[in-house]
């Protein structure tokens, strides 16, 4: 057992911290896209109203505040699923002692740049629609 | 509920959420990058019929459907148990409350294909 040295605590608390900001963070977004399921579905069913009824429930979409909430579904999406993988890791005991780095540069680090990649061409073609 | 079948669960949402990362990548591509039309965000029925009007896709799509309902009820399970303190009893009947939710989700969306 490690001393009970003033930088031992402040290390474990905040590996706690970053365990407990990345366990809130996968349930909130886990429960943001669990209702977002739930208003996909409702728009899908329009489908079964025919073309003309559809095309008018999607044109509501089409303003530029929707395709910004569309840009940041996939962020949640990305964020969540990052995370989902090194929760699974960190519950195998893969990572264990390093779990704050890998929060960070996976979760957050590698999260940040997959959305860029998708979310910069979006913006531009969705929103500026350049 | 015996400790074997919440294993059994933790299994459940791991690898529902493995096929929910490709599904969801796939779905991605499909939908919003594939083209400059679905990158702009010009989707309309013509081209989402195009697609779903394949019995291939409409197969992925509702197994995609209900891949996300297992992982999300499961999930919102998880969070309903952990932070209320019931008993087995209650525990059971939000089970249940919750696979007839999926179930009926299920139909909901499924049935969307049915009337193209």
């Amino acid at each position: 057992m490690r001393p009970a040295t003033a930088t031992a605590a402040v290390r474990k608390y905040r590996w706690q911290f970053s365990g407990m900001v990345a366990h809130v963070i996968q349930r909130v977004t886990g429960l943001l896209l669990l209702v977002y399921l739930f208003l996909h579905v409702h728009t899908i069913r329009q489908l079964s109203e025919g073309p003309v009824a559809f095309d008018q429930a999607l044109s509501v979409f089409k303003n530029p505040l929707f395709r910004l909430l569309e840009i940041t579904l996939l962020g949640t999406v990305i964020l969540h699923a990052l995370n989902g993988i090194r929760l699974t890791l960190i519950d195998l005991g893969v990572g264990h002692a390093r779990q704050r780095q890998i929060f960070w540069a996976w979760s957050i680090g590698l999260g940040v740049l997959v959305f860029l990649a998708g979310a910069i061409p979006l913006f531009l073609a969705s929103v500026l629609r350049v | 509920m015996p400790a074997y079948r919440n294993v059994l669960w933790w299994y459940v949402q791991r690898i529902t959420g493995a096929l929910l990362v490709v599904l969801l990548t796939l779905h991605f591509w499909v939908e919003h990058f594939m083209s400059k039309t679905l990158m702009r965000g010009d989707l309309t029925y013509a081209v989402i019929l195009s697609r779903i009007s394949n019995p291939v896709w409409q197969a992925i799509d509702i197994g995609f459907l209900l891949v996300a309902l297992v992982h999300g009820l499961n999930g919102l399970r998880n969070i309903v148990l952990d932070y209320s303190r019931v008993g087995p009893r209650v525990a059971q009947a939000i089970t249940v409350a919750l696979v007839a939710v999926g179930l009926v989700w299920s139909w909901w969306g499924i049935e969307a294909f049915s009337k193209l």
